[in-house]
């Protein structure tokens, strides 16, 4: 009998499941669930891959982890450092293979929104902005984002406005897993505590599910990298 | 990553820099970025990012020394093309040192001091924010300021380094 899927453990390991060995992925900021997902990946599979983030870690062996992935802790043991022009660089001639970008919403053809609620002009929120996603999601090799909420005001039918759009594969939330298939999102696979109608209830944008299966289980060693990650529980307490 | 790219066409003393990528974004309508073929005939479609040349770039050095010679330990971040695209460079630094020290590490300065206007010495002067390896970022001062209630900007400050030190 495995262990129960949290909302966090389900995104952090459903987003370390995506790095492929030799890769090399990259967390940015406001990006703390995707930087423990490099972190887990680091810990829990036994392939190599190149971790780099935007503090300029690469490689890093950081002995705490911190709450900000931004935070310059999160280079500790690095190397070699990666100035903010050099991942943006890399990225753009083609040399990052994963990248991790946030979204305030996403629609079903993959493209996100970190910009505003509501009109540009007049909005109801105005969000932090995409951070160098209009130029990494069309240059990256693969773009995976990710929602704490999953609700049809998060993954939308129309975004509110456009900010990036481009290779985003990858789209995990904390009750299922969309690949990106001939252009639009699909379901990939679900979490066994809800069924496939509760996804397609609670999903702004329609989506061929055909295929979907229940995520697979956590494993024990995917278990024990998160729990040595976050010995307190206070990463799975922020996320809700 | 525009953002940087403005940066460099000012850094470079040109009006323009192409950037990879932001097709399909909504955020070339906004600004009225423009977007140009490639002259040399590869059929590649590149946007041009306006240069971008800061009046004033302030950056927090761990080291400086009398000529402005400023010396960041750490990660870098934005620190280099921001130096290079503005007209004014002001350091605040951490600890002044001997030109001596510099001059035995040479590659570690970031910013020379032939292109430093001012600089200032303030201990913990990245607070709330890190410098590493220094000090760490401060993350309840962090929260504090951002609490929506009165008070809670004036509480910010009172607990910063300097007002400590000043009282």
């Amino acid at each position: 009998m495995s262990e129960a899927w949290t909302p966090f453990s389900y995104i952090v390991v459903n987003l370390a499941r995506e790095i492929r060995p030799g890769e090399i992925a990259f967390s940015g900021v406001n990006s703390t669930l995707p930087m423990l997902a490099c972190l887990l990946a680091k810990r829990a599979y036994d392939f190599h891959f190149t971790y780099l983030n935007v503090a300029g870690g690469v490689e890093p062996v950081p002995r705490k982890i911190p709450h900000s992935s931004s935070d310059p802790a999160i280079v500790e043991g690095s190397p070699a450092l990666f100035a903010n022009e050099d991942f943006y660089d890399l990225c753009a001639r083609g040399g990052l293979d994963l990248v991790f970008l946030g979204c305030a919403q996403v629609d079903g053809e993959g493209r996100t929104n970190v910009s505003v609620i509501g009109p540009w002009d007049n909005p109801r929120v105005r969000l932090p902005g995409g951070g160098g996603a209009a130029v990494m999601m069309p240059t990256a090799g693969r773009v995976a984002t990710w929602r704490t909420e999953h609700s049809t005001r998060t993954l939308v039918e129309k975004l509110d406005f456009v900010t990036a759009a481009g290779n985003l594969q990858t789209v995990v939330t904390p009750i299922a897993v969309f690949q990106k298939r001939n252009g639009r999102l699909a379901l990939e696979s679900w979490n066994p505590q809800v069924t496939p109608d509760e996804v397609i209830e609670r999903t702004g944008f329609k989506f061929d599910a055909r295929g979907a299966r229940p995520t697979a289980p956590l494993a024990a060693r995917e278990r024990d990298a998160l729990a040595s990650l976050d010995p307190h529980g206070e990463f799975a307490a922020e996320t809700r | 990553m525009t953002l940087v790219a403005g940066l460099r066409a000012a850094a470079y003393g040109v009006p323009f820099q192409p950037v990879g990528g932001v097709h399909g974004s909504d955020l070339a309508r906004i600004n009225n970025w423009r977007k140009i073929e490639d002259p040399y005939g590869s059929g590649q479609e590149v946007y041009v990012i306006p240069a971008i040349r800061p009046d004033v770039a302030v950056i927090h050095a761990s080291e400086v020394d009398e000529q402005g010679n400023a010396r960041v330990l750490g990660s870098p971040f934005w620190d280099h093309p921001l130096t290079r695209a503005a007209k004014r460079v002001l350091v605040t630094a951490e600890r002044i040192v001997p030109s001596d020290v510099l001059r035995a590490q040479p590659e570690l300065t970031l910013v020379p001091g032939f292109m430093v206007e001012a600089a200032a010495i303030v201990p913990r002067g990245a607070w709330p924010g890190s410098m590493h390896p220094l000090y760490e970022i401060d993350y309840a001062a962090v929260e504090g300021y951002l609490k929506d209630e009165r008070g809670a900007l004036e509480a910010h400050l009172a607990s910063a380094p300097e007002a400590s030190k000043a009282s």
